[in-house]
């Protein structure tokens, strides 16, 4: 199953949840009402438990997505791995056409102009990674190509008129 | 409740609602331009796209924010003194704002986008005229901003007694000796009432620092600014401005989800200590507008995620469920009002669901300026604020019409205004999930196929919404004596 695929289902089975309570809570309208103090004393005793339950979920999901955040540890910057500078400017990314598979690589990624974002899209057409590229600074992004193919990478912020035609396409491993 | 013998206190959110209402209209027309556009039936060109683009979210940013400033201002003046006059000024301000902005973007072709991040605005294929005026023209809008949020602000704080007494700080810690003293919370519309008028200051502030930066830099180009320091900034307040808007028209919930309902809802503990959270969480939400900006300092990017993911707490546990609880089992009416209003909560959580999954930041990798950010906004925006604000109009119309909506109008204009939105929406999602960029004038695929799905759903929703005006405007001709109506309901209410 793609990222993409994931995503939406993640985001339809919470969104789906929600609006079923809701339409839930509207038929109930149609039942004889209760007396509002009644309604009180019981949606307090669930609300206590919802907001326990969400808590704990929250920080759980939090602590769960740390190990996936895409800065680079102190570590991984010392390790060996492939320097590539990637400078972006309106409306193109000066960087090499041609890069090793399977091996690290660091993106040193900067702009010459405005902010622009350097994004990677796989063969497959997929976002896989991205870092914004910024004036006046430069912003490292590690990345492990494990599959050859044709690679492109897209600006994702917007740069001025020729931002959707701003995209370089690169090979990964062959030769 | 909702009617008020308060003539000119109805004027004032007249003036706005009415302002704000009509340019939410003609902006969700200038959308419908750039979807079809990206859809490739009636391609414009880039520069006229970005220029549209920039207009497009400027004015809605702005439209919403007027219907929430009306509309709590009108609901604090029944609570506080509130000066119509500031007001006025504060609305002329904004509108002369606006005013600039459409001139810069249709006649300058001013394409740096309404967040206009630095150093874009001076990096354009656009005259620098119209950086100019475009720039000053936000000024304009932050300054009329600013001064509703102090008016609002000084009234909140001499009304309840400081911030100790807006904050219901002895209410929540000291409640025996609080209510010994005779003294009653403050009603829960006040505390958005302080929380737009204290962050929105802050929010305004910040805007006007980086405003007059970017000024200056316009008129020497020798100035240098920081990227970084820009970017935080304009993040900083328009992610508050965006955020302050939801909760300036959840106000209206407050109000008017007990009048729909006939029941009563009153400030608890719970709820201040609610709005204490939201007040701090949404300052340092904006963290994760930056998670790919590697050089940001590490600790925010954390917090960033830390603090979106709390945010929710406030939210569905106080407001979100203290209106479910009003709805449950209340044999409420379902009026297009309420209707309008209950939908715009379920857009609210969708959307914020969205949200919460792109302020993820291993899923923020690849959602990041893709779709789904104009996904999830649009979702809270059209689905939640838009709703808020004209449902609050058909209750207030309701409440004085004779005449009643049957049930098929009422089912018609659901169906057309939420399925449209339903299928307008999910275009935006299905092609931010597969990674289509946001802001491009030629999308690659899928972009372009949703685009003409999303753009079908879009003419569907907003058929919907002329039928609504229609009703609306039918209703508003059946108003019996209006004046004897409001004091009978004032009396017997408030
Ligand atoms: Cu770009």
């Amino acid at each position: 199953m793609s990222v993409a695929v994931k995503l939406l289902i993640t985001f339809l089975v919470f969104a789906g949840v929600a609006i079923a309570i809701f339409i839930v809570i509207a038929v109930s309208t149609k039942l004889p009402p209760r007396d509002q103090h009644e309604v009180q004393r019981r949606g307090y005793a669930i609300r206590g438990w919802w907001f326990m339950g969400l808590c704990l979920f929250v920080i759980a999901a939090f602590a769960a997505s740390i190990p996936f955040y895409p800065y680079m540890s102190a570590t991984a910057a010392l390790a060996p791995a492939r320097k590539v500078p990637v400078i972006a400017e309106q409306y193109a990314f000066i960087m090499p056409s041609h890069l090793p598979v399977n091996t690290p690589i660091i993106f040193e990624v900067t702009s010459r102009d405005v902010n622009h974002d350097f994004g990677i899209y796989n063969p497959q057409g997929h976002l896989m990674a991205q870092v914004q590229a910024m004036p006046d600074y430069t912003n490292y992004l590690r990345v492990v190509f494990q599959e050859p193919g044709q690679y492109s990478a897209r600006c994702l912020e917007y740069c001025g008129i020729g931002h959707a035609i701003m995209a370089k396409t690169f090979t990964v491993g062959g030769k | 409740m909702i009617i008020t013998s308060d003539k000119t206190g109805r004027r004032v959110m007249n003036l706005y609602m009415g302002t704000g209402l009509a340019l939410t209209a003609l902006m969700m027309l200038a959308g419908l331009m750039l979807r079809v556009s990206q859809a490739g039936w009636m391609p414009m060109s880039p520069g006229q796209f970005y220029a549209l683009l920039t207009l497009h979210g400027a004015g809605l940013i702005v439209a919403l924010m007027m219907c929430g400033m009306g509309g709590l201002w009108f609901l604090m003046r029944r609570e506080t003194s509130l000066s119509a006059s500031t007001a006025v000024v504060a609305y002329s301000l904004v509108v002369a704002g606006v005013a600039g902005v459409l001139i810069s973007t249709l006649f300058g072709g001013f394409a740096g986008l309404y967040t206009f991040l630095a150093p874009l605005p001076f990096h354009g294929s656009w005259p620098n005229w119209s950086t100019g005026v475009f720039l000053i023209s936000m000024a304009l809008i932050t300054l009329g901003w600013m001064a509703w949020c102090l008016q609002m602000l000084g009234a909140v704080l001499r009304a309840y007694g400081g911030l100790r007494g807006a904050l219901a700080w002895d209410f929540v810690w000291h409640r025996q000796a609080f209510d010994a003293s005779g003294r009653t919370a403050p009603p829960p519309q006040a505390f958005p009432a302080l929380m737009a008028g204290f962050d929105g200051m802050l929010a305004g502030m910040s805007a006007m620092l980086l405003g007059v930066a970017l000024i200056v830099r316009w008129m020497d180009a020798g100035v240098l600014i920081n990227p970084l320091w820009a970017k935080n900034l304009t993040y900083f307040f328009a992610h508050t401005y965006a955020n302050l808007i939801i909760y300036m028209l959840v106000a209206l919930i407050y109000v008017g989800m007990p009048y729909a309902t006939g029941r009563k809802y009153h400030t608890s503990a719970v709820l201040a200590v609610g709005w204490w959270c939201s007040m701090v969480l949404t300052l340092t939400n904006y963290f994760h507008h930056l998670y790919m900006d590697f050089v940001q300092p590490g600790p925010f990017q954390y917090l960033g995620e830390l603090s979106s993911y709390l945010s929710a707490l406030p939210v569905t546990a106080v407001t979100i469920f203290g209106a479910l609880m009003l709805v449950w089992r209340s044999g409420m009416k379902w009026t297009l009002g309420a209707i309008f209003m209950y939908t715009g909560l379920i857009g609210w959580v969708v959307g914020g669901i969205g949200a919460e999954i792109d302020a993820t930041v291993p899923f923020n990798v690849h959602l990041h300026n893709t779709l789904w950010v104009p996904a999830h906004f649009h979702t809270y925006l059209v689905g939640g604020c838009l709703l808020f604000a004209i449902g609050w109009v058909f209750l207030c119309v309701e409440s004085r019409s004779q005449r009643r909506t049957g049930a098929l109008m009422r089912w018609l204009i659901s169906l057309l205004t939420f399925g449209g939105m339903s299928v307008f929406l999910m275009g935006f999602y299905c092609a931010g999930a597969y990674g289509v960029p946001r802001r491009y004038s030629i999308e690659p695929p899928p972009g372009p196929d949703l685009a003409k799905v999303a753009s079908i759903g879009a003419i569907i929703m907003m058929i919907g919404f002329f039928v609504a005006l229609l009703e609306g405007v039918r209703l508003r001709f059946g108003y019996s004596n209006a004046a004897a109506c409001g004091e009978k309901i004032q009396g017997a209410g408030a």
